[in-house]
C-alpha cells in the first residue's frame, strides 16, 4: 500500500491552503473531503480577505479551486474519514471508501452550524427553518423573518435579508450583540430590524411550516408571528472522529500549538477545527500553511532518526 | 417526455454547483429562479413539501439539497 507524506482531511479554506502548499513542495498526498469549499459555499460577500476587497465565498473557491490544480495539487476525493489509527510511526486513515496509510495527517475539517436544540427545529427544517440565509433565505421573500443569534454570522444574515424580507427580528440570548461595529450600525439604522435581547427561544412553532417562535424573556414566556426563522448561534467544530485521539476543548476543537502540531507528533490541524482563536478565512489559511510546513520539518527529522 | 426542472437562487452556491454538475454530463434542464419568480417558489414548496434549495425535479420526482448519489440515480433511471 502506499504511503503518502501527509493525507489532508477537509477541503474549506485551511486544508486547501494546506494542499496548496503541499502541491508546491510536490509531497505525495490526497485530500479527503465531503465536498471542495468548506464555509466558502455558505458565505456571501467576504469583505475582510486581505487583497479582496470585495469577493464572494462561491468566486473565493473558484479563484482556489484553479490555484490548486495550477498547482499540480489532486482533486478532493469525496470520501468521509471514520478514524485515524496510529500504524507504528506512521498513521492509517480510515473512510467510508479507502483506508490510506501515511506519515503525516493534516486535520482541517472546519465547523457545521449549531442547532438551538428546540422542540419544532427538525421538525420545521426546511420549512421555514434555514441555516444558510444565502441559500433559502430567498424563500422568504415578503415575509417576516426571525434570525436567532447575536454575532457576526447573525449580522451577516441580516444584512443579507434586509431587502428580502418585509421586517426582521434578530433574537439575541445576551445583552448585546458581538459583532462587527460595521454592521451593527447598519442593522440599527435600519426601520425594519427590531432587535431583541435577552430572548432564550424555547420552541419553533407552526402547522405545514414555520408560523413563529416561542422565546423567554426576563422570566416570561412571549411568541413572536414569524414565517422564516434563520439560526446563526454559532458553529461546532467537525472533529468527532478524532476527539479519542486528540487533545481537545470542552466544544470538541483540537488543540494545537502555534504551529498546528496537536497532541499527537505528526498529526496536526487547522482552521475553524483547532481551538483558541476567532473564526476568519485569513487566520484559517495561515494555519493551513504553517501547519503544512510544520508537517514538513517533521517529516525531514523523522527521515533522519 | 421526460423533463428536469432546477429551481435555485442566484446566492446559493450548491444551487450553482447542481447545475454545473448537470452540465458536465450535458444533461439539458429548464432553470428556475425562485428568487425572482414567487409563484414557481410556491409550486416547489406546494410539491416538495420543503423551503429549501435547490431543489431538482427528475421526471416527476423531486429532490431537495445537491444530493449526487440520488440525482445520478435518477438521471441513470431516465437513461435506461
Amino acid at each position: 500500500m502506499k504511503l503518502y507524506d501527509t493525507m489532508i482531511i477537509g477541503a474549506g479554506i485551511a486544508g486547501i491552503t494546506a494542499a496548496l502548499f503541499a502541491a508546491r513542495k510536490r509531497m505525495g498526498f490526497e485530500i479527503v473531503a465531503s465536498e471542495f469549499g468548506g464555509q466558502m459555499l455558505i458565505s456571501g460577500g467576504v469583505h475582510n480577505y486581505p487583497g479582496l476587497p470585495d469577493i464572494s465565498g462561491l468566486e473565493l473557491r473558484s479563484i482556489l479551486e484553479k490555484q490548486l490544480a495550477l498547482a499540480g495539487g489532486p482533486k478532493v476525493r469525496e470520501e468521509t474519514v471514520t478514524e485515524i489509527k496510529k500504524s507504528g510511526l506512521n498513521f492509517s486513515v480510515m473512510t467510508d471508501k479507502n483506508r490510506y496509510e501515511t506519515q503525516t495527517v493534516i486535520i482541517a475539517t472546519g465547523s457545521k452550524p449549531k442547532k438551538l436544540d428546540v422542540p419544532g427545529e427538525e421538525k420545521f427544517a426546511r420549512k421555514g427553518v434555514a441555516y444558510c440565509s444565502i441559500c433559502d433565505g430567498p424563500l422568504f421573500s415578503g415575509m417576516e423573518v426571525a434570525i436567532i443569534g447575536g454575532g457576526n454570522s447573525a449580522l451577516h444574515a441580516l444584512d443579507f435579508m434586509k431587502d428580502i424580507a418585509s421586517k426582521i427580528y434578530l433574537v439575541a440570548r445576551s445583552d448585546r450583540t458581538r459583532g462587527f461595529e460595521s454592521l451593527l450600525e447598519k442593522a440599527r439604522r435600519n426601520p425594519k430590524v427590531k432587535i431583541i435581547f435577552s430572548a432564550d427561544v424555547k420552541e419553533i412553532l407552526g402547522g405545514k411550516f414555520v408560523s413563529g417562535i416561542r422565546y423567554e424573556q426576563g422570566g416570561k414566556q412571549k411568541e413572536l408571528n414569524v414565517g422564516g426563522v434563520i439560526v446563526e448561534i454559532g458553529r461546532i467544530p467537525g472533529t468527532e472522529p478524532f476527539r479519542g485521539l486528540l487533545d481537545c476543548d470542552e466544544a470538541g476543537h483540537i488543540k494545537t500549538d502555534c504551529q498546528g502540531q496537536t497532541s499527537v507528533p505528526g498529526i496536526f490541524a487547522a482552521g475553524d477545527c483547532t481551538a483558541g482563536h476567532d473564526y476568519q478565512y485569513i487566520i484559517s489559511a495561515g494555519q493551513g500553511c504553517m501547519a503544512l510546513l510544520r508537517a514538513a520539518r517533521y517529516l525531514a527529522t523523522k527521515k533522519e532518526v | 417526455m421526460s423533463k428536469i426542472i432546477v429551481y435555485s437562487t442566484p446566492t446559493c452556491p450548491y444551487c450553482h454547483m447542481l447545475k454545473d454538475f448537470l452540465k458536465e454530463r450535458k444533461v439539458k434542464f429548464e432553470d428556475v429562479n425562485v428568487a425572482e419568480d414567487h409563484e414557481a417558489a410556491q409550486r416547489m414548496i406546494e410539491k416538495s413539501g420543503e423551503m429549501g434549495v435547490p431543489q431538482i425535479e427528475i421526471n416527476g420526482k423531486i429532490i431537495v439539497g445537491f444530493d449526487k448519489a440520488a440525482i445520478e440515480a435518477e438521471l441513470k433511471k431516465m437513461k435506461a
